[in-house]
Order: C-alpha cells, then sequence, then structure tokens
C-alpha cells in the first residue's frame, strides 16, 4: 500500500471553546497508480487532508503510513526529502516564486535534489516540453497567463518525476478550457503510472478520477470507485 | 544544496527583486553614512580647537607689568629670565600688537582693513559662500617680539633667518613674517631680502616662519613680527607693558610664576607700578576637560545614531522577511530543508548589508568630507573606530534580522508558511 491513514485526526485549538476539527478520525488506503479524487465543499477537510497527505502538515492523532514508512517518525530533513522526490504539488494559485524565471523555477525541485546544472537544466527543458512551454523558458511567471502559470506548476511538479501527483483544486483560478487541459495532463500522468491526488469541491471534475472520496465535516462519507470521463 | 548553488540563489533573489534590495540597502547606508558624518564634524571640530590651542602653545606664562615713570621692565625681565637656565625657562618676549600701515608693491594693509569691513556687511570673511571671489585677504596681526618671539609662541624658522638679540640691540628696520602673511604679501615670490613699508618706513623681510595652521581660515600664520626695539619709530608711544615667558614643561610653569612673582615683586610696588603673572596652563586644561566631555558626548551621540541606525535596518529585513514567508513555504513544500532556506537567507543578508555597508561607507566618506569643508573649512576624514563598528553593526544587525524570521519562518509547518500573505 502506497498511502495508508489510520484514523487520522487534526485538530486546531484542541481542548478549547474554539476546537476546529479539520480532520475527524479519517482512515484511507491509496494503492499505486490510483488517480484519486477527494471531492468535499469548502470546510469539509479536503485541503488538509492533501497538506496532511502530501507532508506539509502534521496529524494531530493517527497514523499516515506512506510507502511502509510511519511518517511521525520521521525527522524534518527526511520529510523535506519526501515531499522533494516522491511528490509533485500542483496548487490552486500555482505557488511559482515571482523573483525566478519559468526555468528556474522548474529547476528549483532539482536543485534541492543536488542534481547538477547541466543535468538539470536538461530535466527541466524536458518537463517544460512536455506541457508545452518551449521557448517561454526565461520569462517571469507575471509575464504568462493563468493557465501557462499552472503549466509552469505541473512542469515543476513533474521535472523530478515523483511517483505520486497532487493537485489542489488546479483548475480553480482557471477558465473552463485551459482547466480541461490540466485535468487531461493529469490523466495521461496517470496512465503512465503515476499516482494522481486530486483535491476539488467540483463532482463534474472529479468525474475525471477512477476513484471518488467524499469528505463531509472531516469524515469520508463516501469512497467508491466509478466510470471514468476520459477527457 | 552546497554553497555555490546557494550564492546563485541569493544572487537571484537580489536581482530579482532589485526594489526591495534597494530599500534593505538604503537603510543600511544611512544608518553608516549618518554615524560617519556626525561624528567626523564633531571630532573635526573639537581636534580643531585642541590643535589651535596645541598652536598657540602650551606651558606659557603671561607677565603684566608696568612702571609709573614709564620705564619698561622688559630688560630686567629679560636677563632674569635667561639667568633661570633652559631647563626652566625657553624663553621671553614681549607680547604687544600695535597697528600699522604694512604695504608691499600694492598690497596694503589699511585696504584690506577697510575691505574686511565690506566683506563683513556682505555675509563674513573667509565665508564659503562666496567662493566665487578670491578669499578676502585678511590684515595681519603686527607683533612686537624680542629673539625668542618664536620660541615663546611656538613658530619655527621657515625661510631665512629669524630676529637676533643683534636686531634688538640695533633697532634693525627688520621683519619677519608668518606663513599666511608671507602669502598674502608676496604669494609664492619669496619674500626674504624683499623691503616692505610700515607706517612709510623701509623695514626688510629676513625670515618666514614655517606654517602652523594649514586649514583653519582663521589663522595664527597672519602674523608680522618686529624686533621690540624698533618701536621707537613704529609706535613710540606704546609703553610695553605685555610678555610673555615660556616654561620647559608644566611642573617647570608653576615654578616660574612663582619664580616670576617673586622677583617682581622686589622691583615693582604699589607706589611705583603694578603687575601680574598667569599661567596659560590653567585655561588649558579646562580646555582639555571640554574636549574630553564633548568626546563623551560625542560617543553618546554615535550609540544613538548607530541604535536608531540599527533599528531601521531591523525594520526593513523584518518586513522582507515576513513579506517573504510564502516563498519560504513554496520552497519548504518543493522540498527544501530547513537548512537550504537558513543558508539562502544568511547569503542574501550578508550580501545585502556587506554591499549596503561598503555602499555606506563611501557615502559616510564624502559626505564627512563635504559637511568638514562646509562647516570647519578643512577636510574631516572620518575616525577608522567608528566606520568599523558603524559597519560592524549594521552588517551584524542586518545578518541577525535578515536569518531570525527566516530561521523562524522555516520551524513553521510548510502549509502555514504557505498561508501567509
Amino acid at each position: 500500500m502506497l498511502i495508508k491513514l489510520t484514523n487520522v485526526y487534526k485538530i486546531y485549538s484542541e481542548g478549547l471553546e474554539s476546537e476546529v476539527r479539520a480532520l475527524n478520525g479519517v482512515s484511507l488506503e491509496i494503492d499505486r497508480g490510483e488517480f484519486v479524487a477527494v471531492v468535499g465543499q469548502s470546510g469539509s477537510g479536503k485541503s488538509t487532508m492533501m497538506n496532511m497527505l502530501g507532508c506539509l502538515d502534521v496529524p494531530t492523532h493517527g497514523e499516515y503510513d506512506l510507502d511502509g514508512v510511519n511518517v511521525k517518525e520521521l525527522t524534518d530533513r527526511q520529510l523535506s526529502h519526501i515531499r522533494n522526490k516522491q511528490i509533485g504539488f500542483i496548487f490552486q494559485q500555482y505557488n511559482l516564486i515571482q523573483t525566478l524565471n519559468v526555468v528556474e523555477n522548474v529547476e528549483l525541485p532539482l536543485i534541492y535534489q543536488g542534481i547538477g546544472a547541466e543535468k538539470r537544466r536538461e530535466l527541466a527543458m524536458a518537463a517544460l516540453e512536455r506541457v508545452g512551454l518551449i521557448g517561454r523558458e526565461k520569462h517571469k511567471p507575471v509575464e504568462m497567463s493563468g493557465g501557462q502559470q499552472q503549466r509552469v506548476a505541473i512542469a515543476r511538479a513533474i521535472a523530478t518525476h515523483p511517483p505520486i501527483i497532487m493537485a489542489d483544486e488546479p483548475t480553480g483560478a482557471l477558465d473552463s478550457h485551459t482547466g480541461h487541459d490540466v485535468l487531461r495532463f493529469l490523466q495521461e500522468l496517470n496512465k503512465e503510472g503515476s499516482t494522481v491526488i486530486l483535491i476539488t469541491h467540483d463532482n463534474g471534475i472529479a468525474a475525471t478520477a477512477r476513484r471518488v472520496v467524499r469528505l463531509t465535516d472531516g469524515k469520508i462519507v463516501e469512497d467508491q470507485q466509478q466510470e471514468v470521463d476520459w477527457l | 544544496m552546497n554553497i555555490s548553488q546557494a550564492v546563485k540563489m541569493a544572487v537571484k533573489s537580489i536581482t530579482g527583486n532589485k526594489g526591495r534590495s534597494m530599500l534593505t540597502m538604503l537603510g543600511i547606508i544611512i544608518g553608516i553614512a549618518s554615524v560617519m558624518i556626525i561624528v567626523s564634524v564633531i571630532n573635526g571640530s573639537n581636534q580643531q580647537t585642541l590643535k589651535q590651542m596645541e598652536a598657540m602653545g602650551t606651558n606659557k606664562v603671561n607677565v603684566s607689568a608696568s612702571r609709573y615713570d614709564g620705564k619698561s621692565i622688559f630688560d630686567d625681565l629679560y636677563n632674569y629670565c635667561n639667568s633661570l637656565g633652559s631647563d626652566l625657562v625657553l624663553g621671553v618676549t614681549p607680547s604687544s600688537q600695535f597697528s600699522a600701515t604694512v604695504v608691499y608693491g600694492a598690497k596694503n594693509s589699511a585696504v584690506m582693513e577697510k575691505n574686511q569691513g565690506n566683506g563683513a556687511m556682505g555675509g563674513g570673511t573667509g565665508d564659503s559662500s562666496d567662493t566665487g571671489q578670491q578669499t578676502q585677504d585678511m590684515p595681519p596681526t603686527l607683533y612686537f617680539g624680542s629673539d625668542q618671539y618664536a620660541a615663546c609662541n611656538n613658530f619655527q624658522i621657515g625661510k631665512g633667518r629669524d630676529i637676533t638679540q643683534m636686531d634688538v640691540k640695533r633697532y634693525a628696520q627688520v621683519c619677519v613674517l608668518g606663513a599666511r602673511a608671507a602669502k598674502i604679501f608676496f604669494n609664492y615670490a619669496d619674500p626674504v631680502g624683499q623691503t616692505m613699508q610700515v607706517n612709510g618706513l623701509p623695514f626688510t623681510v629676513i625670515g618666514v616662519y614655517a606654517e602652523k595652521d594649514a586649514d583653519s581660515q582663521w589663522s595664527m600664520d597672519n602674523v608680522i613680527v618686529f624686533p621690540y626695539t624698533a618701536s621707537r619709530y613704529l609706535s613710540p608711544s606704546t609703553q610695553m607693558t605685555d610678555f610673555s615667558v615660556k616654561a620647559s614643561s608644566s611642573q617647570a610653569t608653576t615654578q616660574v610664576v612663582s619664580l616670576l612673582t617673586g622677583y617682581l615683586g622686589g622691583i615693582i610696588n604699589d607706589q611705583n607700578g603694578y603687575f601680574s603673572v598667569y599661567s596659560d596652563n590653567e585655561s588649558q586644561q579646562s580646555m582639555n576637560e571640554w574636549a574630553t566631555q564633548m568626546s563623551l558626548i560625542l560617543g553618546g551621540i554615535a550609540a544613538i545614531s548607530l541604535l536608531v541606525g540599527g533599528i531601521g535596518i531591523m525594520n526593513i529585513m523584518l518586513v522582507t522577511v515576513t513579506e517573504r514567508t510564502r516563498e519560504i513555504g513554496i520552497r519548504r513544500a518543493i522540498g527544501a530543508e530547513r537548512r537550504s532556506i537558513v543558508t539562502q537567507f544568511l547569503i542574501e543578508a550578508a550580501m545585502l548589508c556587506g554591499i549596503g555597508g561598503l555602499i555606506g561607507i563611501m557615502v559616510g566618506t564624502v559626505g564627512s568630507l563635504i559637511v568638514g569643508k562646509a562647516l570647519l573649512h578643512t577636510l574631516v576624514w572620518p575616525s577608522p573606530l567608528i566606520t568599523a563598528s558603524a559597519f560592524l553593526l549594521s552588517v551584524a544587525l542586518g545578518i541577525l534580522f535578515g536569518i531570525y524570521p527566516a530561521a523562524k519562518a522555516s520551524k513553521l509547518q510548510p502549509v502555514e508558511a504557505l498561508r501567509a500573505e
């Protein structure tokens, strides 16, 4: 099992009157090569779930095993390495570094892997080629449209060839056409063997995934396989 | 991530946001430059005062003595002082000023006097505001002196020869010029051997004193010294009553004061005249105390300026790093270790502060020179100690407050840093 959540809680201000249970006892298993959509309304805990799965945050209670390793027992440094090598993130707001140009943004995770300049540039250019941004590599993020920026973010996520791709509302800031392209690209990645976890509030978008996990108030209320809407 | 990679990343970050980098550096530049300029100017004026005191001479005993019969006591005083020996007394001279018209070629001290009055009405003499014109010639101060005038007043002969005992005995019509007086009357020509008209009488210039105070507009080099016996022609009505005795040391000064008081008490009493003897050392001591106090105030001002500059630097660094918490979150999300983040911010802060600090030193140096020239009419070089401490403190603060928030932000869970706006 690649991902295994066992009775995971994320509780803010625990014990206080203002206590918020973003995740309220979640257990979930995701296998290698799956395409899972985590669906829920705003405030349902789906983003918290992704942060947990992506090692961007730690559970208050419960266990998270990633590829057989209990995440709780890892040091910050080891977690950094997991984020760097195992996971590619795609965020709603792209989260590009504005002072760096396109290719420098894509190279960033490779820099933290300690890959030499030449090899780095090669990998980054390959990733940019996949998302169709060759020729734009010296542009700054502000000079690009939202769809292009999201493609830069995708290139950054896939540059290290991580086994897991996590996308948090990747189409949220895009028009339906460019959003469509992004989703098709995620399906492609999944076909090539990547495990894809897609967080969304939109059932239509969730229809692109083989498996849908529905969250309400921090609990899983539905978890089922479905017919895939291939794009 | 290795160091050269971290340096490259820091450079990209600095050049990627030039506005922010400039603002950060500006804080450091202003901090360092203002401290340097304030301290330099105060220091400069302090040193100028001490230098003038020094040049006027230390260990001087001033004697004022007069006899009702009008007979000068100088010969007696001269002989007595010289009998005390050089381990106590280095020289004795009249120190009487007098006025006369000195003319050489087109230069006329009476005209200078008149112009000086006009100049004063037009905004002061030697004012830097009238740089378009030549600096106004100040009329020289004229003194009667003995062959020991130079020793008493800290002058060294620069060109030609000094007044001798023979000149005094022969009522010689000779004079020695101070360096500025020589410049005013003769410009770059050699004055030695030239003849000046003093109240219409010819006086030969026999020597020029070496410059004592090159910097100041107000100058003790603008003097002409005549053998005191020449007063017979130049100022017959003047009775010489003021004399200077140069003692060999500050201990000797005290001794000379009491010896002279005893000696003059023996030849002058209430019936036939009056006299007084006092040394400059007491007033010089209070000047020294004043200078020490100025240094203390100076230290205080420098400390406050550094503190204010430091707080400015701290604020800018805190703001910029806080502003970048999201960036730290992004970097952490894609796999940067804490160490990489802190290293990057450390190098960035060090580079910004270092470059800003160097520019600050340049601005501070040029500023000190300009402000010193404008206010003190002299070149004031900033003190290396103040410069170094201002630099080190600013850079240290910049680095400290550059890393501290970065280190703090890197300790957040990446998701919290990402949430920052």
